[in-house]
């Protein structure tokens, strides 16, 4: 902005230093039509009528004032909600539309993964539960299935975790470990004369039905 | 004679002087008001920051003293004040959730972003008269050339006030306040060729 251009607004809201300068500055055609181009609409804009607050917010800070020298237990007046336009109410129900049916989309679509994964199937099949664990990493098993339902799942079709929740025979099996040293036999071997063994000789042991000498 | 702003501060603070303090109220609420409503565009929002602003004085000319350093500026220190309250009330409405950061010390930037909510040409035609067809002008102003506008006419503060408030220089205040000034009178004209413009569909 020139210095003339300046110099004619400050002139024309009176803030100028020098008051007797607007003469001079007139005589130069284009700042004339600079004054009356901002003269025109400054001296509308100074008609307008000056707004006031409701009277009753100016009440309400008054008491505030009054209050305890004020604030911080100064509350404030509320004023009366207002209806919401049409258009923010339209969008308001659309968003919330939308919203509604991502969410229904979302449930509908995780139940349907949720219920072809195979783990409903499998609980119920033991035969189908094998397979997958042959296909399916122990990893990715463990993510989607809880670590309970993957080891009641993992007692159904492995037949030693079955076997190892039988206390009794975890028992029967115990004892045998224990007894196990004090024989020179092994379960499962083919069966021996008692002769043969290590002191079966004569006056140790006797065949069942023969007669002392 | 009316005593001064600083004189009814006084009375307030020192001697909870009531009446000061309404006086003081009542002698800038229009300044304090039409600056409001001609930035949030809005009289009952106005109203709301109306009332937030002069909590914020009662507060602090009661708890924080020192806010408030009586030099003469009690009007631009209440201004001030309120600015605060309408920028508060513009980032609550999410109209600067666009901002950068690194563009906090560009007041025009800022403003340059802002959603244009300002009433239509159609909107300003159908203005009941001359006052209505102003105050929809001024709406459709830039921000930074309509709050210029405001400072000065409804607050009466000087450019030198209103640059020291905005944090720009004078001339920039100068230059927004010209700008502000030929927008309106172009804009008026536009409206009015267009009155009589024929229908076309």
């Amino acid at each position: 902005m020139t210095y003339g251009k300046k110099e004619i607004l400050l002139q024309l809201y009176g803030e100028a230093a020098d008051t007797e300068k607007l003469r001079s500055l007139l005589r130069d055609e284009e700042l004339r039509q600079e004054h009356a181009v901002l003269s025109e609409t400054k001296f509308r804009l100074d008609l307008l009528e000056k707004e006031r607050p409701d009277t009753a917010i100016v009440d309400a800070i008054v008491a505030a004032a009054a209050s305890n020298g004020g604030t911080p237990h100064a509350k404030r007046l509320d004023r009366p909600a207002r209806a919401r336009s049409p258009r923010r109410r339209t969008v308001l129900i659309s968003a919330l539309s939308i919203a509604a049916v991502v969410l229904v989309g979302t449930g509908i679509g995780l139940d349907w993964f949720g219920g072809s994964s195979g783990l409903s199937a499998s609980q119920q099949s033991p035969a189908m539960a094998s397979h997958e664990d042959d296909l399916v990493p122990p990893e990715s098993l463990h993510q989607l299935v809880p670590t309970q339902q993957l080891h009641s799942l993992a007692s159904r079709t492995d037949p030693r975790l079955a076997w190892d929740d039988a206390s009794p025979i975890l028992d029967m099996h115990r004892r045998i470990q224990t007894m196990r040293p004090a024989s020179p036999l092994d379960w499962g071997e083919a069966a021996v004369p008692l002769e043969s063994l290590p002191g079966s000789g004569p006056g140790r042991l006797q065949m069942t039905g023969s007669s002392r000498q | 004679m009316h005593p001064a702003d600083e004189i009814l501060v006084a009375r307030y603070v020192e001697a909870a002087d009531q009446t000061a303090f309404r006086t003081l109220l009542e002698r800038h609420q229009e300044r304090v008001f039409g600056y409001l409503r001609g930035m949030v565009r809005d009289r009952d929002v106005a109203n709301d920051l109306f009332q937030e602003t002069f909590l914020r004085v009662i507060r602090a000319l009661n708890e924080e003293r020192g806010s408030y350093t009586r030099q003469d500026k009690f009007l631009a220190w209440v201004l001030r004040i309120a600015r605060n309250a309408a920028l508060d009330h513009l980032r609550a409405r999410k109209k600067w959730q666009d901002i950068a950061p690194e563009d906090d010390g560009d007041e025009s930037v800022w403003w340059d972003r802002l959603p244009d909510d300002a009433p239509s040409a159609l909107d300003i035609i159908r203005g009941k008269d001359d006052v209505d067809l102003l105050r929809a002008c001024i709406d459709r102003l830039s921000p930074e050339q309509r709050e210029v506008v405001l400072l000065r006419h409804e607050s009466d503060l000087t450019f030198r006030e209103i640059a020291d408030l905005t944090g720009c220089s004078i001339n920039t205040a100068l230059g927004r306040m010209r700008y502000a000034l030929i927008n309106l009178r172009r804009m008026m004209e536009d409206v009015r060729q267009s009155e009589f413009l024929p229908v076309t569909n």
